[in-house]
């Protein structure tokens, strides 16, 4: 155990004694506290202590397997720091005052479980400390991003392994500082430590097994992918389940591709009749055509006037397609899609019709 | 809005040139029974093949449903050309749909009718999982857009002349 010891002396700060007077001054535990608590199991353990100090701070642990850092508060202990009770403690005599936060935690982790490490104690006071000492130090704050205790994995916790380290980083980030300390309960995502891990807090209340942060991971990721979707498909703003996005995006993309469709049909009826068009400037005209998406929404009515034979080939092609008319709110209400749709619905054509006076009648009457 | 379309290099000018030319092609052998429907019917096979193939070239490869847009209209010309092959082709075909069978079952079904749904209407979809199937459906939404776009430019061209 003295090695423990050791390793935590080696892990002093530049703020520390500040801190500990601090704390000294402000935080009392009492022995027999300490000594129920240390009978019990750790998660016992922890909610006495919660229960004895209410108030105290939350803490929280990085889970280097996913390096999914995890701020499970309710999981961890509110480690309180002891003042002057050092003193009595006749097993750690050794250890200089500066360390003296460290006794308490060290204690009793010694008198519980020892499978669980100082160092994951050291972490939490640490937070503790700069939790309470927002104000008080601007130099010797660490970002817990990059700290990782070491320890062994604890029989009684979920198997998890806590990776640890030797010294801890100062880390100047404002930033983080300032967002850490300001939600101290909310869930953020953290920088890439390490290049071959992501990290990502996992909120609270929520569990922390690398699996399930995996798979919320992933589905956020999904989420955020259908919040693109849905502005890219109109009128899908009012939409909120999964279920319903996909079928809005499922119609949309059927919609257009039948556009595609019948837009290259109406080409290829138009170009029969029509002679070679300047092709030169076309590239640059057609792309600059002005409203070219609003324009043909009502252009198309008067412009579509087929003859017999077009008319014809036009059926020919509806029927082989023979696309299912869509019922779905669409949200390009284009006119000649939902024309061509209306007459598949009108009358199942039987192909090459020959009455093309009654076909000119009916897609007349399709368009209008 | 016209200061975008000026972008030599964007999509939508890209497509819209090779969408031209594969036009010009089209209608370059113009004779006089080209009216029947028949005729009318595999130019608009024609120019329908032609606006996905520029599309798909305009994207190039960097995206996997132009990738298999590509694959697709060249093996179903190659399955033309060699009919004594047809069998041989169509086995291909056969085997490329159900390995993306197979992918289908392993998927996560959260959604899962849908998702197969949207996997069939993107090109080569099948083999994808949905992170990258929503992705995909994004980039082909906004293509399919443009291309919508320009061919109703280029009907109404036509039809005003």
């Amino acid at each position: 155990m003295l090695h423990r010891l050791e390793s935590l002396e080696s892990c002093n700060y530049n703020g520390m004694e500040a801190r500990l007077k601090w704390q000294q001054q402000n935080y009392v535990v009492q022995n027999n506290n300490l000594v129920e608590l240390c009978a019990g199991s750790l998660p016992q353990f922890q909610g006495l202590i919660g229960s004895n100090l209410g108030g105290a701070q939350m803490i929280e642990l990085k889970r280097p397997e996913v390096f999914l850092g995890s701020v499970d508060f309710q999981e961890f202990v509110n480690f309180p720091v002891v003042g002057p009770e050092f003193g009595d403690s006749e097993k750690l005599d050794l250890v200089p005052p500066e360390a003296a936060t460290n006794y308490c935690i060290f204690r009793t982790s010694s008198c519980q479980m020892s499978a669980l490490n100082t160092s994951v104690m050291k972490e939490e006071r640490e937070d503790l400390i700069l939790e309470k000492m927002e104000s008080a130090t601007g130099i010797g704050r660490e970002s817990f991003n990059k700290r990782k205790a070491e320890a062994v994995a604890d029989h009684k916790s979920k198997d998890k392994r806590i990776k640890g380290e030797g010294e801890s980083e100062v880390k100047a980030n404002c930033s983080t500082e300032i967002s850490r300390n300001s939600s101290k309960k909310s869930s953020k995502a953290s920088e890439v430590l390490k290049p071959d891990y992501i990290h990502v807090r996992a909120r609270r209340g929520q569990a922390t097994d690398s699996h399930s942060l995996a798979e919320r991971a992933r589905r956020e990721k999904l989420s955020k992918k259908m919040k693109c979707l849905q502005d890219l498909v109109p009128g899908c703003n009012k939409i909120t389940s999964k279920a319903g996005m996909l079928d809005e995006i499922i119609n949309y993309v059927q919609s257009l591709q039948r556009q595609v469709e019948f837009l290259s049909m109406k080409i290829a009826a138009l170009n029969s009749s029509v002679e070679t068009l300047p092709m030169k400037e076309f590239p640059a005209y057609v792309a600059n055509f002005p409203a070219a998406a609003k324009l043909p929404e009502t252009a198309d009515l008067p412009y579509f006037q087929l003859n017999p034979l077009q008319n014809q080939s036009v059926n020919c092609m509806l029927n082989e397609s023979m696309l299912p008319p869509q019922t779905g709110a669409e949200g390009i209400a284009s006119p000649s899609v939902s024309s061509s749709s209306s007459m598949t619905q009108l009358q199942p054509f039987s192909t090459w019709n020959t009455d093309p006076q009654g076909l000119s009648n009916m897609y007349n009457m399709g368009f209008h | 809005m016209d200061l975008q379309n000026l972008n030599p290099s964007s999509l939508k000018s890209r497509f819209t040139a090779r969408f031209l030319r594969a036009l010009t092609e089209i209608n370059a052998p113009k004779t006089i029974s080209s009216s029947s429907p028949r005729e009318i019917f595999q130019r608009y096979r024609r120019i329908k093949v032609a606006a996905d193939k520029s599309m798909a070239y305009s994207v190039r490869s960097r995206r996997i449903w132009s990738r298999a847009t590509l694959w697709r209209l060249r093996t179903r010309s190659r399955s033309r050309r060699l009919v004594s092959f047809g069998r041989r082709a169509s086995v291909k075909t056969r085997t490329t749909a159900s390995h993306g069978k197979e992918n289908k079952e392993h998927h996560g079904a959260v959604l899962g009718v849908q998702a197969e749904e949207l996997r069939e209407l993107v090109p080569g979809g099948e083999a994808m999982d949905l992170c990258n199937l929503l992705d995909e459906t994004a980039h082909y939404i906004k293509c399919l857009t443009t291309q919508v776009q320009v061919m109703r430019t280029i009907a109404n061209l036509y039809s005003i002349e």
